[in-house]
């Protein structure tokens, strides 16, 4: 399935399974209509679309009405966030959210608080999770939208969204609950009445869908003003066209993962015990970000070895044909440390040493056995070269 | 931009790699928090001040390998007057470039090959310990690179006016508060600078 390359880096992308690109074709094809009304090609595209919103509806205990779809997380975070402020912020100001959440979360606060509206950041702590005593006392008459990443996009940490829809539910008015999917969707149940959120946003490509393509839960009673205007061909709120082809992708990517989630679920949870229990017997001083269990998504590793940077552990794996991430500020765009590892309390070396491994239904253990073997010997060269390491280990 | 292949050579395959025994002088730059450290050993005839051996220690990214891979390289075998002459323009071309957000690391391989030789320059009695004057924050500013262009703040005119006073250092940036790298640009200062002990108070202004 995977000629000639190991690819563990499933939380920015997924390879889209066969199924779902057959599924796709035909709309790339011969039913290349648009939807519409009293003609038939019309109307059958109609139909195609109502059934592929329904499969992605179920998967989250949602009804088909609920659901919008657009062209992935981002956007859908965007049409919640904002929508919502519209909707819900003419009066009242006031939005919390969390210093560890996913940059679509961070991004829309901050464009908010410049029109205005004052946001509270809550801390974590040192496995990721966002304080809820302080989501208890930040809450203020004021108050109109608490917002969460249901999975830590770095470390994998699972919010307590149970807990955390009690504490909103204590305030003597209602507080909107959106919550980002992007790394939770087919990795934890998520169930919209029993989580009692109001917005959701989910994507395709992270559960071996296409790329482009994702949708946003409203619950039917909740109120989103409208932040894209244009002509309106099946969705009042993402106006403008719809890929019906991703569409038809993303529907058939929810019934492979969701035909049986408890197995998909156990499957990438044995693999990552794996994974975490070769890499703890192989490299020496090594240490895991985030929870340990069944706090942490079933996908994710999170490991900080130390005396040695990121950028250099990844480009090797890379020359080995392994693809993986890191946290090392050298490797990203802005020189900075990732904001995740260090609001928990990690220091530069171990955000700068961070390797994040993401599973897929894919990967296989002779896969996991070959990467922590080039990372082992990649670890020992990388340490020769380390004054970090040199100075405190003695040669033997 | 992506990395050269003498890039890659150097970081896949560095020269002049490890921990150097009984050295003449020794020079360790950056912090682990900049996230990139490397430590330059060399021995140095007595007689002719050629660099006979040197070598080096990175903790870093491949570029930060490579680029004192390089720098070690092109010091080996010459004496200490010409070997200063070494810069990280030289490095860098040796190397066929490297990405702009990366050229600050052949900054930090030059700049400890630099203080190497006048560590063992000042413990031969060559020299004197430089006094702590507005040019040394000159020179230090000059080793800091704006990452967008990878050029020096210095050569891009960055900086606006320096000031010294009983250990106050006053620098005025022309950097405008929506540059994406204002803030790495000051924290680097910072570092650069802290490492001085005549260094009381650090200013840094921007428009």
């Amino acid at each position: 399935m995977n000629p000639g390359r190991i690819y563990l880096d499933n939380c920015i992308t997924t390879r889209p399974d066969p199924e779902v690109l057959q599924a796709m074709q035909p709309y790339f094809g011969e039913k290349f209509w648009y939807p519409g009304s009293f003609i038939s090609t019309g109307e059958a595209i109609n139909d195609d679309l109502k059934r592929f919103s329904g499969i992605v509806a179920d998967s989250i205990g949602a009804s088909e009405a609920e659901l919008h779809f657009c062209s992935g997380g981002t956007l859908a975070n965007n049409m919640a966030i904002k929508g919502l402020a519209a909707a819900y912020g003419k009066e009242s100001k006031h939005i919390i959210v969390s210093v560890v959440d996913y940059p679509d979360l961070l991004t829309n606060a901050a464009y908010l608080e410049k029109q205005g509206f004052e946001v509270s950041y809550l801390s974590a702590n040192e496995e990721g999770f966002v304080n809820l005593q302080e989501l208890q006392s930040a809450i203020r008459s004021d108050t109109i939208m608490f917002m969460t990443t249901a999975v830590n996009h770095v470390v994998g940490t699972v919010q307590p969204l149970a807990e955390i829809k009690a504490i909103l539910n204590t305030a003597d008015h209602k507080i909107y609950f959106h919550v980002d999917a992007g790394q939770a969707y087919g990795k934890i149940a998520l169930n919209v009445d029993e989580l009692g959120v109001d917005t959701m946003a989910i994507s395709a490509h992270k559960i071996h869908g296409p790329q482009g393509v994702g949708a946003l839960y409203q619950r039917s009673d909740v109120k989103l003003g409208q932040i894209i205007h244009g002509v309106k061909r099946v969705d009042n709120l993402q106006t403008g066209g719809l890929n019906i082809a991703l569409i038809a992708g993303f529907a058939k990517a929810v019934q492979l993962t969701f035909a049986d989630l408890n197995g998909t679920i156990s499957n990438l949870r044995a693999m990552s015990n794996y994974l975490l229990s070769t890499l703890e017997a192989n490299i020496p001083e090594i240490e895991l970000n985030g929870p340990r269990g069944d706090k942490r998504a079933p996908h994710n590793i999170n490991v900080s070895i130390s005396y040695i940077e990121g950028e250099a552990i990844t480009m090797m794996l890379d020359a080995s044909g392994i693809t993986v991430a890191t946290g090392s500020a050298c490797a990203s765009q802005g020189l900075k440390a990732n904001y995740v590892l260090m609001a928990m309390g990690k220091n530069h070396v171990q955000s700068h040493g961070s390797m994040k491994f993401t599973l897929s239904k894919y990967t296989t253990k002779a896969e996991i056995d070959e990467t922590v073997a080039a990372l082992a010997n990649i670890t020992t060269e990388l340490r020769k070269r380390s004054p970090l390491y040199n100075a405190t280990h003695k040669e033997k | 931009m992506q990395y050269s292949q003498k890039v890659l050579d150097h970081f896949m395959h560095p020269h002049n790699v490890g921990k150097m025994e009984n050295p003449d002088a020794v020079a360790t730059e950056g912090s682990p928090a900049c996230g990139d450290q490397v430590t330059v050993y060399l021995k140095v005839d007595e007689e002719t001040k050629v660099i006979e051996d040197i070598s080096f220690l990175s903790y870093g990214c491949a570029s930060n390998i490579a680029t004192a891979s390089i720098i070690t390289d092109l010091a080996k075998g010459k004496n200490l007057d010409e070997a200063k002459q070494i810069t990280w323009r030289d490095a860098m071309e040796a190397l066929d470039g490297l990405p702009p957000v990366k050229v600050h690391c052949s900054v930090l391989a030059a700049d400890t090959l630099l203080t190497a030789i006048s560590n063992y320059e000042i413990a031969h009695g060559l020299k004197e310990v430089p006094n702590f004057s507005k040019d040394t924050i000159l020179e230090e500013l000059k080793k800091i690179i704006y990452p967008k262009v990878g050029e020096d703040i210095v050569s891009l005119k960055m900086v606006k006016y320096v000031g010294l006073t009983d250990g106050e250092v006053l620098i005025d940036l022309n950097i405008m508060s929506f540059d994406q790298w204002r803030d790495n640009i000051a924290e680097e200062i910072r570092e650069h600078l802290e490492k001085y002990p005549e260094v009381k108070h650090i200013q840094i202004n921007f428009p």
